[in-house]
């Protein structure tokens, strides 16, 4: 099992925990921009900037979704394939909000991947970003944030 | 089939000694259905939900371990800690869990557990 490698090193500690505990065979720390602060499980960045981008654009789907038929956003979202599964979920470090998305298969379960990430959520929450970080808002250039954090992860010769 | 778990529960948490019954999602470690948790004081953390899926993660690698000893399926899992025991009866698809206490009649904690499951499966 790979260690996380982290673009923010205060999330690396949780993010190994929760990666070991829940037995997920990988996962991505976002910004809901579609920024990556950490991953494990990955071994290239075209594949982390695919997850990236898909899991900001469901989150937002999503969070519509729920607002029309609940009146309120869906946070959470779980996919049962045949052999793997994918958990997705927002979490909180101070007032910055991050996604987590993550893949198991049978050698872990929904309930126990819930628990621990209840637990991820709890940490991150007394930690927060070192530094304000002024460019996760949504500035236009979503593909350059995204190269940014991605040459962080793995190296400008990683892609 | 909602009803009949319901009612394994309420039979299972009536016995003397048990503080929750549950009946576990096997695979996904949710629970189906479960019984109130007694002797624990209003607005204090509940301890079930966790519980419940760990002890159905614990039960799948024990039916592994004993696949793999050639012994065949788990008949009934007791786990003994300082302060209670948990025990747990494979039915298919679901997992029977109880969280009961030191001193509690084990025999017919385990009868009624199997007895359930027999019905289940």
């Amino acid at each position: 099992m790979s260690h996380p490698t982290v673009a923010e090193p205060w999330v690396a500690k949780p993010l190994a925990r929760l990666m070991e505990d829940a037995r997920l065979i990988s996962g991505v720390l976002l910004y809901p921009t579609g920024k990556a602060v950490g991953q494990f499980g990955f071994s290239n960045a075209a594949d982390v900037m695919s997850v990236c981008a898909l899991t900001s654009a469901i989150n937002a789907s999503a969070r519509e979704l729920g607002r029309q038929l609940d009146g309120k956003p869906f946070y959470e979202m779980h996919h049962a394939g045949a052999e793997r599964q994918v958990f997705m979920a927002r979490c909180l470090a101070g007032s910055q909000e991050f996604l987590f998305v993550g893949v198991f298969d049978q050698e872990s379960s929904f309930g126990v991947v819930e628990i621990y990430f209840e637990e991820f959520q709890k940490a991150l929450e007394k930690l927060s970003p070192e530094t304000p970080k002024p460019g996760v808002g949504p500035s236009g250039d979503f593909e350059g944030e995204l190269n940014r954090s991605l040459d962080k992860l793995f190296g400008p010769l990683g892609r | 089939m909602k009803g009949a778990l319901a009612e394994t529960v309420t039979t299972l948490s009536h016995l003397p000694g048990v503080l929750a019954a549950m009946v576990v999602g096997a695979s996904d470690g949710l629970i189906v259905e479960t019984s109130a948790m007694k002797g624990v004081a209003l607005g204090a953390a509940d301890s079930r939900k966790h519980t419940a899926a760990l002890a159905a993660y614990l039960y799948s690698k024990v039916t592994r371990a004993s696949d793999t000893a050639r012994l065949g399926t788990p008949a009934f899992m007791r786990l003994e800690a300082e302060q209670g025991q948990i025990c747990i009866v494979g039915a298919r698809d679901v997992v029977l869990v109880t969280i009961v206490t030191p001193d509690v009649n084990l025999g017919r904690v385990r009868l009624d557990m199997m007895k359930a499951a027999g019905n289940k499966s």
